[in-house]
């Protein structure tokens, strides 16, 4: 409120959706502008009409739709089983001290190892092939999904508990019916790191190893110093992550109808 | 049949452990509400009338001596003894007919038995038309008045009220009370109020019991006899109030009468006056 206090410079009222592209437009611009002067040569940051023609080609040959649809794929399997695990292992410790007593300390362990510091032993135990890339992209939404589940437990406030007391929940009520809906939110919110988490985790296994999907573009794209190819398939990438995001937000929103209106 | 809703507290104590200490929350509570009385509470705070309505409630069973309701020891809640927060407690995810709703859940009817009591208690509460509402989209009453229909929902024998008016305008409240007056006269319940407001405890009465604090204990019990309906601003509701009112501030003033004998700690006198209808 005191913020208010404070004359606002008068600045025109934009939309906010308005607001939201200016700042990506203005960098458009500038990267067209040093590439018309030749800032930088166009070997290390070709110009956007060259990176939206290799997009067109990309698009054109299949290319684009088959390594896409493969990225999509792993991240759709490694997110649903990471997360599915990673609710369970925050229900199962946010319901019962003692099985986070147990289970806390090496969780934490675990999830202190960066993603990537597990692709090399990974690498080792399960080869290069497909199950690699679901392990790590699981393991990657496993976590915030696991510690915000058990956060968003813990925090369901004791007056709402109480009631299901008073009226004779059973465990399953009491979970059912008022746990999990009142932890909606941060589990959501999990969730929605999670799926980010779990699109990084992809582009970096696929750099690392992989014969196909978009993180493979891009190394191919380096590699044959394709630069532009490698800078639409990093745009690409960027442009799902949103997407991602934004679905995660809508449903987010869709469950939570009683907060608005 | 007897009527329903014989309660009777037994030397009941609860303490606490206050960083080590124990503090003495209740100690030695005896009172015995008839069925069907209306029995308000008030006393300061820290005088253990909230803990008291838990303990009736069964959401705490740490404590010793006994609550007795209709023969039976109380040992855990149950669908006979509802309760009302202090605060609504209404699920913000769910609507006012679903919250109302929830009290059903283990009441084992059918789902048409079900929905027809959901909105028999929410007309009951005058809510009719708010059945689909969020509890965000209800003011302060609306919101007491459907988290008070939860309460009735599985018709209990003893409804216990803990200071449900206290956050609401004096407008509202008082129409609340009013509400409060016709709900215990129609459904014929034994209603417990606790509550801070003195002049709510006698004009919604049948007996006002003044509690004391350090160690919570109950120091004087006084009759209402007037007869209902009861005019606000009758004299002889206010001289009755202004004896409450002594009786509570001597429980805050000066030091804790330690050896004091009050007589709702003699049951006998308790009895006395309100023999169970048996």
């Amino acid at each position: 409120m005191r913020a208010a206090a404070i004359p606002a410079p008068a600045w025109p009222a934009m939309p906010p959706g308005v607001i939201a592209v200016l700042f990506p437009l203005g960098l458009l611009a500038l990267w067209s502008v040093s590439a018309r002067f030749g800032w930088f040569p166009p070997q290390i940051l070709p110009s956007p009409t060259e990176v939206g023609t290799a997009l067109l080609d990309l698009a054109r040959n299949g290319d684009l739709a088959r390594n896409s649809g493969i990225s999509l794929l792993r991240v759709v399997e490694g997110f649903t089983a990471g997360s599915f695990l990673g609710l369970l292992l925050g229900i199962a410790m946010g319901l019962s001290p003692k099985t986070e007593d147990y289970v806390k300390p090496l969780f934490t362990a675990f999830a202190q190892v960066p993603t990537l510091g597990w692709i090399p032993f990974l690498m080792l135990l399960v080869g290069i092939g497909e199950p690699l890339k679901i392990l790590v992209i699981a393991k990657a939404a496993f976590v915030p999904v696991t510690l915000n589940t058990l956060a968003g437990i813990r925090a369901v406030p004791s007056i709402y508990v109480e009631v299901g007391a008073l009226f004779r929940f059973s465990r399953w009520q009491l979970l059912r019916k008022v746990v999990l809906p009142a932890a909606i939110p941060p589990i959501f919110t999990g969730l929605r790191y999670g799926l980010t988490h779990a699109w990084n985790a992809l582009v970096a296994v696929e750099l690392l190893a992989s014969a196909e999907g978009l993180g493979y573009l891009l190394v191919w794209g380096r590699q044959m110093f394709w630069l532009d190819t490698m800078m639409g398939a990093m745009v690409i990438i960027g442009i799902v992550g949103f997407t991602f995001d934004r679905i995660m937000a809508v449903i987010e929103s869709r469950l939570q109808r009683w907060r608005l209106a | 049949m007897a009527r329903q809703g014989h309660l009777q507290i037994d030397r009941v104590s609860k303490q606490f452990r206050v960083s080590g200490a124990p503090l003495h929350v209740l100690d030695a509570v005896d009172l015995s509400v008839a069925p069907g009385e209306f029995l308000t509470i008030v006393g300061a705070s820290g005088c253990g009338k909230s803990t008291l309505l838990r303990l009736i409630a069964g959401l705490d069973t740490a404590f010793q001596g006994n609550v007795i309701l209709d023969g039976q020891r109380v040992t855990a809640p149950s669908l006979d003894r509802g309760l009302v927060f202090q605060e609504p407690r209404l699920f913000p995810w769910l609507t006012v007919a679903q919250n109302v709703a929830l009290g059903l859940l283990n009441a084992g009817l059918g789902k048409a038995a079900r929905d027809r009591a959901v909105s028999e208690h929410i007309v009951l509460v005058g809510l009719d038309g708010f059945q689909d509402a969020y509890p965000h989209q209800l003011s302060g009453g609306m919101a007491q008045r459907a988290a008070i229909a939860r309460g009735l929902v599985n018709r209990p024998g003893v409804l216990l009220l803990d200071e449900p008016l206290g956050a609401l305008d004096a407008l509202t409240r008082a129409r609340l009370q009013d509400e409060l007056q016709r709900i215990w006269a129609a459904e014929g319940i034994t209603m417990l109020l606790v509550t801070h407001d003195v002049e709510e405890a006698v004009y919604l009465g049948d007996r006002v019991v003044v509690m004391a604090p350090r160690p919570g204990r109950i120091a004087a019990v006084f009759d209402v006899p007037h007869p209902r309906p009861r005019d606000r601003s009758s004299p002889a509701l206010a001289g009755l109030r202004d004896q409450v009112l002594a009786a509570l501030e001597a429980t805050t003033s000066g030091p804790p009468p330690t050896g004091m004998v009050h007589i709702a700690s003699r049951p006998a006198l308790a009895e006395q006056v309100f023999l169970p209808a048996e």
